[in-house]
Parts: C-alpha cells; sequence; structure tokens
C-alpha cells in the first residue's frame, strides 16, 4: 500500500482510499475513479471555505477532466459529474493519486 | 545525476510587429543544431526535443523526429530524446511513430529516448480535434500498441477504444532492444505515479524543487518495485527535473543574459494554456512578446491569473508568493530567477541539492524567449566546462544507489542513466 495513505487522519476516507487502491490493482478502474472522487467531494463539503473564491475556481479547473469532472451546485457544495463508467488503468491512477495528495495536504 | 539540454524552440515576434523576419525560423533551427553539437562534445547526456503544434512564438518544433535526425548526424554520443511525442491517433497514428523511432533510432546508431505525452492546449486539441477528457486514455492506448509495433514481429493488431489495426509487420525495427526507453511527461505529480507504475521514465516538467523531489522519488521508486505493470518490455526507471540555465561568471550577467528568457518562457506557456487567453489565441495576429513587455515586470510568471480576474474578488496576477496549485506554480517558479541561473558556484550549488534528492536527470533550458544565439552558446559552453564535471564523477556513486533501488525487480531495465 503507498505510505502516503497512512498519513490520512480520518479513518473513514482513508478507508475507502484503501479499497480504492486494492480495486486499482484488481483492474476494477470505475470503482477507484468512484471513491476516490467521492473523498476528494467529501473532503470539500467538510470545509466549505475551501470552495470560495478564486482557489475555489481553481479547484474546479485543475480537477482531473478524464472522464469525470468536479462542478459546483447552485447552492454552492461541490459535487462530481460522470461522464461515462469505463476508465483507463492511467485515469484511475490520476484520479487515485490526485484525491490522495490533497487529503493528505489539507490535512484531512 | 545526468544533464540534458530541452528544447521548445521559442521564438518571439520583433515587439513593432506582426510577423517575423523571413529567415528567422530557418536561423533559429540551423543556430539549436550548433548549440547540440556543442553539447555533445562537452559531454551533456541528452537532448529533448518537445513537439507541439500552432503554438506561435512559444514553441516552433512541430517536426521533431526531423529535427533529432539532423542531429543526429552532427553528434556522436549525446541521447535524443523526443520530450515528447503526442501520441493520440489524431495527432500521430502509432504505427507512424514507431516507424519514425525506429528510423531515427537506427540512423542515430540507437541514441533513441521515446518520450510519450497527451498534450493539453486548446490550441493543439482543438486544431487536431481531441477531447480533453478522451486524452490520457488515448495516450494509454496509443503508446502500448505503439511500444507492441516496434518489439513484435508482427504486430498482432488491436481493435481498441481508439486504436483500430489489422495485423502488420511494422518495419524497420528499432537497433534499441525491445525498444528504446520509454518516458511520458509529467506535468503534474499523479503522472509521475502514472510513470512509476507502467515502468516509463518520468520527464518532471513542473519545476520541482529538492525538497519536494526527495518524497516523490521515494514514491516513484516504491512503485517501481511493488506495483509496476509496464507499458512496454523493458522498464526505464527514471525521474528528471527541468530548470532554467544561464550560466555566467557573474550573478549580474547571469541573470541579465537569462531572467526575461525564463519569464517569456513562463508567460508564453501561461498564455497559451489558460484556457481564457491561449483558447481566444487568433492565429497569425497576436504578439505575444509585445504582450509580455507590456506587462509589468512582477506579473510576468504568467497570465494565468488573468482569466480569473473579476472571478471571488480576485484582482489580478501580481503574485508575490508561490501560488498553490501545482500548475500555476510551474509557472511562476519557471519565472523566477532559480537555482541555475547564476555563477557556475551557484549553480553546482543548486544541482548538489538535486544529487542529494538522487535526481536521476536534469534538464536545462538554455534557449528560451529572445536570448541570443552567441549567448546561449557560452552559457552550455560554462554549464558543460565548469558544472558538469563534478557531477559525472560521482555518477557511479549514483548508480550504485539504483541499482539497490531495483533490487528484487523481476522486470527487465533498459535505462541509460
Amino acid at each position: 500500500m503507498p505510505a502516503k495513505l497512512d498519513r490520512i487522519k480520518d479513518d473513514a476516507l482513508r478507508d475507502s482510499l484503501a479499497t480504492a487502491h486494492v480495486s486499482l490493482k484488481s483492474g476494477n478502474f470505475p470503482d477507484v475513479v468512484h471513491r476516490s472522487s467521492d473523498a476528494y467531494v467529501e473532503m470539500l463539503r467538510r470545509d466549505p471555505d475551501l470552495m470560495k473564491g478564486p482557489m475555489g475556481m481553481r479547484r474546479i479547473l485543475f480537477y482531473p477532466r478524464l472522464g469525470a469532472r468536479l462542478i459546483q451546485e447552485s447552492d454552492g457544495s461541490p459535487a462530481v459529474i460522470y461522464d461515462r463508467e469505463t476508465f483507463s488503468f492511467s485515469e484511475a491512477i490520476t484520479y487515485f493519486e490526485f484525491a490522495v495528495d490533497s487529503l493528505v495536504r489539507e490535512g484531512v | 545525476m545526468k544533464f540534458g539540454l530541452f528544447y521548445e524552440h521559442q521564438l518571439p515576434k520583433p515587439y513593432d510587429s506582426e510577423q517575423w523576419d523571413p529567415d528567422e525560423e530557418h536561423k533559429l533551427l540551423k543556430n539549436a543544431l550548433d548549440q547540440i553539437e556543442l553539447a555533445d562534445q562537452l559531454g551533456f547526456d541528452y537532448v529533448f526535443e518537445v513537439e507541439h503544434h500552432f503554438l506561435e512564438e512559444y514553441s516552433h518544433s512541430s517536426a521533431p523526429e526531423i529535427f533529432l535526425a539532423a542531429a543526429s548526424q552532427r553528434t556522436k554520443n549525446i541521447r535524443l530524446g523526443h520530450g515528447i511525442v503526442v501520441m493520440p491517433p489524431r495527432y500521430n497514428h502509432p504505427a507512424r511513430v514507431a516507424e519514425r523511432i525506429a528510423t531515427l533510432d537506427l540512423v542515430s546508431d540507437g541514441r533513441v529516448e521515446f518520450g510519450t505525452g497527451e498534450s493539453a492546449s486548446e490550441m493543439e486539441m482543438g486544431g487536431f480535434g481531441v477531447r480533453r477528457e478522451e486524452k490520457k486514455g488515448m495516450w494509454e492506448e496509443a503508446t502500448r500498441e505503439c511500444v507492441k509495433m516496434m518489439s513484435e514481429t508482427p504486430y498482432s493488431g488491436v481493435e481498441g477504444a481508439y486504436v483500430g489495426m489489422p495485423s502488420r509487420n511494422v518495419i524497420p525495427k528499432p537497433l534499441q532492444k525491445p525498444h528504446p526507453p520509454l518516458w511520458v511527461a509529467s506535468s503534474r505529480r499523479e503522472t509521475t505515479m502514472v510513470a512509476a507504475r507502467l515502468g516509463m521514465g518520468s520527464l518532471g516538467f513542473a519545476f520541482e524543487t529538492p525538497e519536494e523531489l526527495e518524497e516523490r522519488v521515494d514514491q516513484y521508486y516504491q512503485l517501481v518495485r511493488e506495483e509496476c505493470y509496464p507499458m512496454g518490455k523493458a522498464l526505464n526507471p527514471a525521474l528528471a527535473v527541468l530548470s532554467v540555465l544561464s550560466c555566467f561568471e557573474n550573478d549580474e550577467e547571469a541573470i541579465d543574459k537569462g531572467l526575461e528568457g525564463a519569464q517569456l518562457f513562463a508567460y508564453s506557456l501561461g498564455y497559451y494554456y489558460n484556457p481564457f487567453t491561449g483558447g481566444n489565441h487568433q492565429p497569425g495576429g497576436m504578439n505575444i512578446y509585445k504582450r509580455f513587455m507590456d506587462t509589468p515586470p512582477e506579473q510576468r510568471w504568467g497570465p494565468l491569473g488573468e482569466g480569473f480576474r473579476g472571478f471571488g474578488g480576485f484582482q489580478g496576477a501580481s503574485v508575490t508568493e508561490e501560488p498553490k496549485d501545482e500548475v500555476t506554480r510551474a509557472l511562476w517558479r519557471a519565472a523566477q530567477r532559480g537555482g541555475c541561473i547564476g555563477t557556475p558556484e551557484f549553480i553546482k550549488d543548486t544541482l548538489r541539492k538535486y544529487e542529494a534528492s538522487h535526481l536521476d536527470l536534469m534538464i536545462f533550458v538554455a534557449q528560451c524567449g529572445a536570448r541570443k544565439h552567441e549567448d546561449v552558446m557560452e552559457s552550455i559552453h560554462r554549464a558543460g566546462t565548469k558544472v558538469i564535471p563534478e557531477f559525472k564523477e560521482r555518477h557511479e556513486k549514483h548508480q550504485r544507489w539504483r541499482e539497490q533501488q531495483l533490487e528484487g525487480v523481476e522486470y527487465p531495465v533498459n535505462s541509460s542513466i
């Protein structure tokens, strides 16, 4: 298991991403993308300040756009839209690593 | 640690004209060949050449395979890297890439480094009809098939999501077996982790610091050992980092002759990659250099902020601290003095930190912006004679460290590091 996963403090989010990691190794790439996106959105929901101002705009722009994309609902809350349900290995890794790195960096 | 040069073929327009002088592109390419010939003589290990399309002023390097073939005939040892070939099939059919890579490998006596990537600017994707959300999947499938075409006799064929081709024997085959070392462009950390899991070298284009690199190196080699599902038939475990070079006898001269080029590199990159500016670029009708020169110096790290003006009260791009997100930060860093604009001693101090972080390859951007050819030559010469030799002497130690990192890896390795 990547050592970085251990640095996620929240038990539920860490467990979910650990399951995503198992899915990555077994080839279940849609599950990786869904779990990683869900974890990232949950982090944003817990701290609404993360979606405010230009940084919030940049989070939307710089979230990987490889078949799943981050949007802001009319009430300001974050959500992920899925444009398709099949994902490649490299796409799945991208969403997984992005989520793990973001959660560690924000101290979640 | 090894060393390379990186070429975008930047060509700013004259400040007061909408077009270049007729001979400028000719001179640009011939000068670059002179620079690479000199670098080869001085012991630089690699040259990497980008592939970009339609990015006026920022990059006039749309046919790197032709340029590298020319370089191969003027050099003896320097390795010839694609940095990168744009792999989505609408840019380059994988069979054509396999043929070109193999031919270049033959005419260069086996000196090719096969860098791959997706491209990201709206100008390029729009020009070739590539959808952003599909480009990584296209890269993965096309690269996998391309490597098979180089190493299978005959190639078995594929009916994939993006590539369809019946069985054919794709010829010629490259001199390096089973294929040249594989790399992928990594502008973001996530792609470095993709590279590790696919057994590819990571061409880091994010201007990572030695401190950031140390953690990245650990994670990369751990993944190569524990979770690698190789893209090709041999691994190329390697991490490269980009830095802007201007090497002169005193700091003032290095900054005077080097900083503006670095800033224009960052500014024009930001211009094309910002969807608000790059997506609305008027082909043939824009002078980016003039726009850059008319911009206050503190905002020259890239126009990425301009498009956000007005959102959430954001008032502009005069940022004195490093931006937090990785893409914007890379532009900001590229436009600063950085660690390789200065005297040989200053640059060596920087490079010793990268060496301590176990960096495999430092790639210098020497030609950028409106830098003069004579200054680029002088800078390459000074770095080649006064900076690089110290590190070459210690490279064996780094190779031993690499062997330890790769202990237990069951796949063949064909890295040139």
